[in-house]
């Protein structure tokens, strides 16, 4: 079987100045997700090493870089999904926690949960003896000042989301050399919603690409949501589409790199 | 056909001397719910109706009632859904509220979120003018009693799951063609602190679309979850398949896949329902024109006048 890693850096309007940090940002990720399916680790194992990366560059909001909400702080969530055995493991506004990723493995691999919450999560973590990280190191300069400036707007109830919440999550799909799919997903704003799968009736005799491409455009239509997804199956073929502006994402299937940040894009360079 | 309301109390293992109070409340709630169709309301009203009834009701895991986390105390869950929108509002690991549904309803109505949870959702409940309500009066004697039988190191954990007392939910359409779902729980006897089951999450605990129908979902938290349950069964309602059909499916394949039992009720936008469940009981009710339909074993179905009787 040959392995694929697909990742994505969040579907949004992706500002020309940070353009290049996160096109080099999800290569990265790629490639060290690629680099852990070539030894013949699981894909379970890779789509982790590709979030953590993710988590860990400031440019993405998931881990470091994560926004913080209307009380200043940074809250975390992240889901991690096993094909094989379809256990899963997540957990919600978390805080403090550099890899909210490896703390969603914990949670699908050390409990009989599939979520944990807030300060449960938390306790958890600390039990786990994950390192914990102050807000501060988390959220970057721009960010700090982006929430500031925010701040002096009046905010009623309904205005608790701050439009310029857009940035979005990270995440990654790999199939392994055995034939295993698995998912993984990571942020610091949008809440995460586990999306009910696009099951397995309508997407028979249709390939991935058109599999994503038409369950994006019902959401822009249904509900007028824009956004982007990468898919992988069990025969290899992989996809990446997004109906935002842009999305910086890169995909390694051992004969190339393949990525693109702008619609329609698809670069090529060597694995 | 229309309009039409079922109910359930959640799906497992109820034991005899509850079976009675099980099916009373699901009943009362049933007609609560019909009585605001009937007189012309909403699918959306029905349902967190029929659930607010439910509970208020310490009879059921939800509310009042609640099941116990490993640490004494009670953290709920709940959901309401809109399938004329698509829209949701849900709660997780909320303390202190007396009715989550109807916060889960107010996330929907009054925030661009879908799911608010724990402290964030005690601070949203505040701004909304909402009591915080002592732990106590959440705490029945017999969620205490389970509790303390499941510190014990043998504890059988299969049994704990299966919760003699369950989640609650209902689903409806409405004289005007809407559905909807909501769905309440205290979550699993024993769970970890801030564990969150399937119940507030989309597509697992409930899901609502006109233009396929309605689902509320109950059982064992983390297979629904791993199978997206609710969701499921409508797609399986997509490709044709009626509310029965679908939900036997939707059972069957989280039954085989990740061995895990449950139950559901479920509504197509036309009326036609269903109440299915792999486990041994789900106390249920269905509520259309005036005619009350009830179980809770396996294959029970009787009918009766929805007419009080005097």
């Amino acid at each position: 079987m040959k392995p694929v890693i697909v990742v994505h850096g969040g579907a949004w309007a992706v500002p020309d100045e940070l353009s290049k940090a996160s096109v080099d940002g999800v290569k990265a990720a790629a490639r060290a997700g690629f680099a852990v399916l070539e030894k013949g680790a699981s894909a379970l194992d890779a789509v982790e090493a590709a979030v953590r990366a993710l988590e860990d560059n400031p440019v993405f909001d998931a881990g470091h870089g994560a926004v913080q909400n209307t009380a200043g702080e940074v809250e975390l969530d992240a889901i991690i999904m096993d094909g094989s055995t379809l256990a899963s493991g997540a957990v919600s506004s978390v805080r403090n926690i550099a890899n909210p990723i490896t703390l969603a493995r914990a949670v699908m691999e050390q409990t009989e949960h599939a979520m944990l919450t807030d300060r449960g999560a938390n306790l958890f973590a600390e039990k786990m003896g994950l390192p914990t990280v102050t807000t501060e190191d988390l959220v970057t300069e721009t960010e700090r000042r982006e929430w500031e400036r925010q701040k002096s707007y009046a905010v009623g109830v309904k205005e608790l989301f701050n439009k310029q919440w857009v940035h979005d999550t990270v995440g990654a799909v790999a199939l392994d050399s055995h034939g295993n799919v698995a998912c993984a997903t990571s942020t610091g704003g949008i809440r995460h919603k586990m999306v009910g799968r696009v099951g397995d009736s309508p997407i028979i005799g249709q390939g991935v690409t058109e599999a994503v491409k038409k369950a994006l455009k019902y959401m822009g239509e249904r509900v007028q949501g824009g956004g982007g997804a990468i898919a992988v199956c069990p025969s290899g073929q992989w996809a990446a589409n997004f109906t935002t502006k842009r999305m910086a994402w890169a995909c390694v299937d051992g004969e190339a790199l393949h990525y693109g940040l702008n619609p329609k894009e698809e670069f090529q360079e060597a694995p | 056909m229309l309009p039409v309301i079922v109910v359930h109390g959640g799906a497992g293992h109820i034991p005899k001397e509850r079976a009675q109070l099980s099916c009373a409340g699901v009943r009362e709630a049933a007609r609560g719910g019909y009585g605001i169709l009937r007189a012309g309301g909403s699918a959306m009203d029905a349902v967190v109706e029929a659930v607010t009834m439910l509970e208020n009701n310490p009879a059921y895991s939800a509310g009042r009632g609640s099941v116990l986390n490993v640490k004494g105390e009670v953290e709920m869950d709940a959901i309401v859904m809109d399938g004329r929108t698509l829209d949701s509002g849900a709660v997780s690991a909320v303390r202190r509220v007396a009715n989550p549904v109807q916060l889960a309803r107010l996330v929907m109505e009054k925030t661009k979120h879908l799911c608010l949870t724990a402290e964030g959702a005690s601070q949203f409940a505040r701004a909304m003018g909402i009591p915080e309500v002592p732990e106590e009066s959440f705490i029945t004697d017999y969620a205490r009693m389970r509790w303390k039988k499941n510190l014990a190191p043998d504890a059988n954990p299969v049994e704990c799951e299966m919760g003699k007392m369950g989640t609650v939910g209902a689903v409806a359409v409405d004289t005007e063609g809407n559905v909807a779902c909501a769905t309440s729980t205290g979550g699993m006897t024993n769970k970890m602190e801030g564990r969150v089951g399937d119940t507030p999450c989309i597509g697992c605990g409930g899901y609502a679309d006109n233009k396929v129908g309605a689902v509320s979902s109950t059982g064992h938290g983390e297979a629904i979850m791993k199978v997206t349950l609710s969701r499921l069964i409508l797609f399986h309602m997509e490709q044709g398949r009626s509310a029965e059909e679908a939900s036997d499916l939707g059972l069957a394949y989280m039954k085989k896949r990740v061995q895990g039992l449950g139950g559901v009720v479920t509504v197509d936008p036309k009326g036609a329902w269903a109440a299915r469940f792999s486990s041994l009981q789900m106390a249920w009710v269905a509520v259309q024109d005036e005619q009350l339909h009830y179980g809770l074993h396996a294959g029970e179905h009787f009918t009766e006048s929805a007419q009080e009787q005097s």
